[in-house]
C-alpha cells in the first residue's frame, strides 16, 4: 500500500514545511494584532426626546434628535409635567450615528441593545414580570438632505428584568434600577448612511399596556458594528487564503486519481471542500450589494465548516482503528455521524428562526420573545438537543481515540512477530493517527486558550508604542491556523509517491526487530517515526 | 431655579477664565480652537457643574458642613482660598459633574466632533470612525472637562496644585465607578464574538465614591514657607506626583463648621434640620442629631409639621401622575440655641469629641 507523504518526508523537509507553517501562523495573528483595528465597537446613544405635538398621531412623522428640523426636546420628564404632555406625546429618538459620522457597508452588521434608566420611586415601583411595549420604527436616508424612508416598524415587547441593590427607603428615590441588557434590533447589512429610530411607549390602562413600568428616566441604546478596518483586514485574508487551500485541494485530488485505488472516503478532500466553502470571500459582495441575509449565510457556512470537521474526526479515528473490518464506507459511520447533522441541523433552525426572522423584522428577538412562553421555548429546545448531540458526539469521539489507543498498545507488542510489509502498514497507520492526534490537540487547545485570553482581557494591550488588539489576533489568527491545519492535512496526508517494496525478503529479520521495537516506542516523538520510515524506507530500496 | 444664582456664577467665572487664558497661553492643543467652539460647551460644563453641587448638596445633607452654595464661589475667588478637605470635595465632585454631563450629552448628539478624536485610531487620517470606530465618549468628557475646569487654575501654588489634583481625582472617580458590560453576539447568540463598553454609572455612585475619599482624604503639609520660588515649586509638583491620582488632597484643617464665622462664610449649624428616626436610615444619618446639634452646643428641637403629599397615585412610565391629597403630621427635629445653663458644659465636650485629623 501507498503511504502518505508524512510517511516518506525527509525530516529535513518537514522541518522546513512546519517552520514556513509556523511564520504563516504567527504572521496570522500579527495580522490581527498590529494592523487590524478591534473587531467590532461599541457607540452609545442617549435617546432624545422628542414631543409629538399633532392631535393625531400619524406614523409618517420621524422625529430628528438634532441638526436642522429636529424635533420639539424636553430635557426631562419633569419639564413634560408643567407642559401637560402625555406619555403617549413622547417620542424617543436616535440616530445613528452620532453627528459627522456616516455608516458604511464595511461595517458588515449593526447590532443595538436597548438600556432603561428606570427611577425608583416607593409609590411606583416596577411590578415582578413587568413587560415593556414599544412601537419602534426605522428610517434610513443616504444623504443629510432627503426624507427619511421607513425600513421596518414593528411593535415588541421586552420583559424588564430589574433590581435595586440599595434598600428600598425614601431616601434612595430617584435612585435607578438596575436593568438587564435588551436586545433591541440586529440588521444584517449596513447599506445605508443614516438611520433614525423612533421609540414610543405608548400607554393603555385598559390593555394593562406599559403599566407598572416605573419611572422611566432615559432609553439608552448601545450600538454595536464590525469595524471597517477589521472587515477589510479580514477580507483580505480570506482572499489570500482561498487559492491556498483550492489549489492544494486540486493538487490532492490529482495525486488521488493518479493512483489505481479508490479513493479513501474522501475524507480530506471533504474537508478542504468545506474550508474553500467558508473560506470564499462572497461578503465582497456585501460592500456593492444590500444582502441582508449575509449574516445568515455567514452562519451557514461556518456551520457547514463545523460539521465537517467534527464528521472528519470521527472518520479519521475510524479509518485508524485496525480492527480489519472494511470501512471504507460512510454508511459504517451513521451512527456518529448522524448526532453532528442532527445537532447542526437543530442550531440551523434555531439560527433560522433569530437571524431568519431579522431579514423580516430587525426588532426580532428570541431572547425577548418568551414573553408568552408558547414560542420561546419550543426554541430553546434545539439548543438543548444540539447540546445533547454535541455531548454524544464528545462521547463517541472519546470512545473512538480510546478504542485506537488500545489497538495501538496491542498492535506495538505484536509487531515485531509480523512480517515486514504488514508491520510498516501498522507502523504507518499508528504514526499518521499520533501525528493528526497531536496536531488537532494543539490546534483545540490554542483555540480554546486564545478564546479565553480573548474572553477575559480588555481587548487591547499596550506594548510601548504599539496596540495589539488581541482580540482581533484571536479571530485572524484562528482563523488562519484552522486554514492552515486542513492544507496540512491534505498535503501531509496525500498519497506519497514512494512505493514499499510488499516481496522482499526479510532474511536478518531476527536481529532487525530488536532495533525496530526501540524505535517504534518512540514514535510520539516528532523526529522519530520520521527516522524510522528513512531507515525502513532505505531496506525498502535496498 | 434655587441654583440658579451659582450655575450663573460659574458660568461667567469660566468663560472668563477663558477669555484670560486662550490669549496668555495656547490651549489649542487640546481638540479645538477659538471661542466660538467653547460656547458649543459652556452649557453643558455649567450644567455639570451645578449637577455637582447639587450631588455634594445630598451628600453632605446630614454633615455640620452642608455644601452651601459659597463654597464654589469662594474656592473659584482668588482672594479667599480655602483650602480644607471640603474644598478638596467642591473641586473634585464639580469636575466629576462637568466630565459626566459632557459625555453624557455626548451620546445625545450635541456635539459635533465628540468621540471620535483621531488621535488613537486615527492610522487612516479623517478615516479613524470607518477603520476602527471612535474612543469611548468618556475620553471625550475628561478632555473638555479638563480643559475647561483646570483652566480656571491660572496660579502655579500649592492651592492650584491640590486644586488641580482634585480635579484629576474627580474625574478619575468617573472612570473608576464606570461599568463593564458585554454582549455577545456570535452564531446563534454565542459568545465566540463579543463586544464590551464602559458605561457610565448614576452620578449618585460617583458621588458616594468620592465621599469615601472625601473621608479618607489625605492632608499635604506645603504651606508652610511656601514661596513662589522654582524650587518650592519643584517640590510641589514632586509632592504631588507621589500622591495618588485617585485620592483627595488638602492642605489645610478644616474649620469649626459649628459656629458662625462671617469672615470664612460659614452659616454655622444653628437652624439646621437633622434626622433621628426612621425606617432605614443609616447610621450616619441616625447620628446626624448629636452630630449637628449635640457635639456643637445646640439643643434640639421637635417641630411637628403637617405636610400635604400625594398618594395613593396611579402612574404612567412617565407625565401623567393621577394622585389623592393626603395629610400627614411628620416630626422634624432641628438644631437650636441652648439655654445659657448647659452651654460651657456641653462646648468643652465638644472638643474633646472632635475627630482627629491625619496628618
Amino acid at each position: 500500500m501507498a503511504g502518505a507523504i508524512i510517511e516518506n518526508m525527509s525530516t529535513k523537509k518537514l522541518v522546513i514545511v512546519g517552520v514556513t507553517l509556523l511564520i504563516f501562523q504567527v504572521l496570522s495573528f500579527l495580522v490581527g494584532g498590529l494592523i487590524a483595528p478591534s473587531p467590532t465597537s461599541a457607540v452609545h446613544y442617549l435617546a432624545t426626546k422628542c414631543v409629538d405635538n399633532r392631535k393625531h398621531h400619524q406614523r409618517t412623522k420621524w422625529f430628528m434628535p438634532w441638526g436642522p428640523n429636529q424635533c420639539d426636546k424636553i430635557r426631562d420628564f419633569d419639564e413634560a409635567m408643567g407642559k401637560m404632555i402625555e406619555a403617549n406625546d413622547i417620542v424617543f429618538a436616535v440616530h445613528v450615528p452620532l453627528p459627522n459620522k456616516e455608516m458604511s457597508p464595511w461595517f458588515q452588521f449593526m447590532l443595538l441593545i436597548l438600556q432603561f434608566d428606570i427611577a425608583f420611586r416607593l409609590v411606583n415601583q416596577i411590578e415582578t414580570g413587568a413587560v415593556v411595549t414599544i412601537d419602534v420604527g426605522l428610517a434610513y436616508r443616504d444623504d443629510t438632505l432627503s426624507e427619511w424612508t421607513e425600513m421596518a416598524h414593528s411593535t415588541e415587547q421586552r420583559r424588564l428584568s430589574c433590581n435595586f441593590s440599595t434598600p428600598k427607603t425614601p431616601e434612595n428615590e430617584g435612585r435607578h434600577y438596575e436593568c438587564d441588557l435588551l436586545p433591541f434590533m440586529e440588521v444584517g447589512s449596513v447599506a445605508h448612511k443614516y438611520y433614525l429610530i423612533n421609540i414610543r411607549l405608548p400607554v393603555n390602562e385598559r390593555k394593562k399596556i406599559n403599566v407598572g413600568i416605573g419611572e422611566i428616566k432615559d432609553i439608552r441604546l448601545v450600538g454595536i458594528h464590525q469595524n471597517g478596518g477589521f472587515t477589510k483586514v479580514w477580507f483580505a485574508m480570506k482572499t489570500f487564503l482561498t487559492p491556498s487551500i483550492l489549489i492544494i485541494m486540486i493538487w490532492y485530488w490529482r495525486r488521488i486519481t493518479l493512483m489505481t485505488r479508490p479513493p479513501v472516503l474522501l475524507e480530506n478532500f471533504a474537508l478542504g471542500i468545506s474550508m474553500t466553502f467558508i473560506n470564499i470571500p462572497v461578503e465582497w459582495f456585501s460592500v456593492g450589494f444590500n444582502w441582508t441575509w449575509m449574516l445568515l449565510f455567514g452562519d451557514i457556512r461556518q456551520g457547514v465548516f463545523y460539521a465537517m470537521l467534527l464528521s472528519f474526526w470521527i472518520i479519521f479515528c475510524g479509518e485508524h482503528l485496525m480492527d480489519q473490518t472494511e470501512r471504507n464506507r460512510f454508511s459504517v459511520y451513521w451512527k456518529q455521524v448522524v448526532p453532528i447533522v442532527f445537532g447542526s441541523f437543530c442550531l440551523f433552525i434555531f439560527d433560522m428562526c433569530e437571524r431568519g426572522v431579522q431579514l423580516k423584522n430587525p426588532f426580532y428577538s428570541i431572547w425577548a420573545s418568551d414573553v408568552g412562553t408558547e414560542l420561546g421555548e419550543p426554541k430553546m429546545a434545539f439548543i438543548i438537543v444540539a447540546g445533547i448531540c454535541a455531548c454524544l458526539y464528545f462521547l463517541f469521539l472519546c470512545f473512538m481515540v480510546f478504542q485506537v489507543f488500545r489497538n495501538i498498545s496491542g498492535k506495538q507488542s505484536s509487531l515485531p512477530a509480523m512480517s515486514k510489509a504488514r508491520r510498516l502498514h501498522y507502523e504507518g497507520l499508528i504514526f499518521r493517527f499520533k501525528f493528526l492526534m497531536l496536531v488537532t490537540l494543539a490546534c483545540a487547545a490554542m483555540t480554546v486558550i486564545f478564546f479565553i485570553i480573548s474572553q477575559v482581557n480588555e481587548g487591547h494591550w499596550h506594548w510601548g508604542d504599539y496596540t495589539v488588539q488581541v482580540n482581533s489576533a484571536f479571530f485572524t489568527g484562528i482563523y488562519g491556523m484552522w486554514n492552515l491545519y486542513v492544507f496540512t492535512i491534505m498535503f501531509l496526508y496525500a498519497p506519497s509517491h514512494k512505493r514499499y517494496g510488499d516481496e522482499q525478503s526479510n532474511g536478518d529479520l531476527g536481529v532487525n526487530s530488536g532495533e525496530d521495537i526501540q524505535l517504534t516506542t518512540t514514535i510520539t516523538h516528532v523526529d522519530g517515526p520520521t527516522e524510522i520510515y528513512k531507515m525502513a524506507g532505505k531496506e525498502a530500496q535496498e | 431655579r434655587m441654583f440658579l444664582h451659582l450655575d450663573l456664577y460659574y458660568y461667567i467665572f469660566i468663560l472668563m477664565a477663558h477669555m484670560k487664558t486662550c490669549c496668555s497661553w495656547s490651549v489649542n492643543n487640546f481638540l479645538m480652537t477659538g471661542p466660538k467652539a467653547y460656547l458649543i460647551y459652556s452649557s453643558s460644563v455649567a450644567a455639570g457643574a451645578q449637577s455637582g453641587i447639587e450631588e455634594c448638596k445630598y451628600q453632605f445633607a446630614w454633615d455640620r458642613w452642608n455644601c452651601p452654595e459659597r463654597a464654589l464661589q469662594l474656592s473659584t475667588h482668588s482672594g479667599l482660598r480655602s483650602a480644607n478637605r471640603e474644598t478638596a470635595f467642591v473641586h473634585a465632585i464639580s469636575s466629576a459633574g462637568v466630565m459626566y454631563t459632557l459625555t453624557r450629552n455626548c451620546s445625545l448628539g450635541d456635539f459635533d466632533n465628540c468621540g471620535c478624536d483621531d488621535t488613537r485610531n486615527g492610522q487612516l487620517g479623517g478615516q479613524g470612525w470607518l477603520w476602527g470606530g471612535c474612543s469611548d465618549n468618556v475620553g471625550f468628557g475628561e478632555a473638555i472637562s479638563k480643559q475647561f475646569v483646570d483652566a480656571l487654575e491660572t496660579g502655579q501654588d500649592a492651592r492650584a496644585a491640590m486644586n488641580l489634583h482634585n480635579n484629576e481625582a474627580g474625574r478619575k472617580a468617573v472612570k473608576g465607578t464606570m461599568k463593564r458590560t458585554c454582549k455577545c453576539h456570535g452564531v446563534s447568540g454565542s459568545c465566540t464574538t463579543q463586544t464590551c463598553w464602559l458605561q457610565l454609572p448614576e452620578f449618585r455612585e460617583v458621588g458616594n465614591y468620592l465621599k469615601e475619599k472625601y473621608h479618607k482624604g489625605l492632608k499635604v503639609d506645603l504651606l508652610k514657607g511656601a514661596g513662589n520660588s522654582a524650587a518650592s515649586r519643584g517640590a510641589i509638583a514632586e509632592t504631588f506626583s507621589s500622591i495618588s491620582k485617585k485620592e483627595l488632597v488638602h492642605l489645610e484643617d478644616s474649620p469649626d463648621y459649628c459656629l458662625e464665622n462671617r469672615t470664612l462664610g460659614l452659616p454655622g449649624t444653628e437652624g439646621r434640620e437633622c434626622l433621628r428616626k426612621g425606617k432605614g436610615l443609616s447610621k450616619w444619618e441616625k447620628r446626624s442629631c448629636k452630630r449637628l446639634c449635640g457635639q456643637c452646643g445646640l439643643a434640639v428641637e421637635e417641630r411637628e409639621a403637617e405636610t400635604v403629599s400625594s398618594c395613593n397615585c396611579k402612574f404612567h412610565w412617565c407625565c401623567a401622575v393621577r394622585c389623592e391629597q393626603c395629610r400627614k403630621t411628620v416630626t422634624k427635629y432641628f438644631c437650636v440655641k441652648r439655654e445659657r445653663r448647659g452651654r460651657n458644659e456641653s462646648a468643652g465636650r465638644r472638643k474633646g469629641a472632635r475627630p482627629g485629623k491625619k496628618h
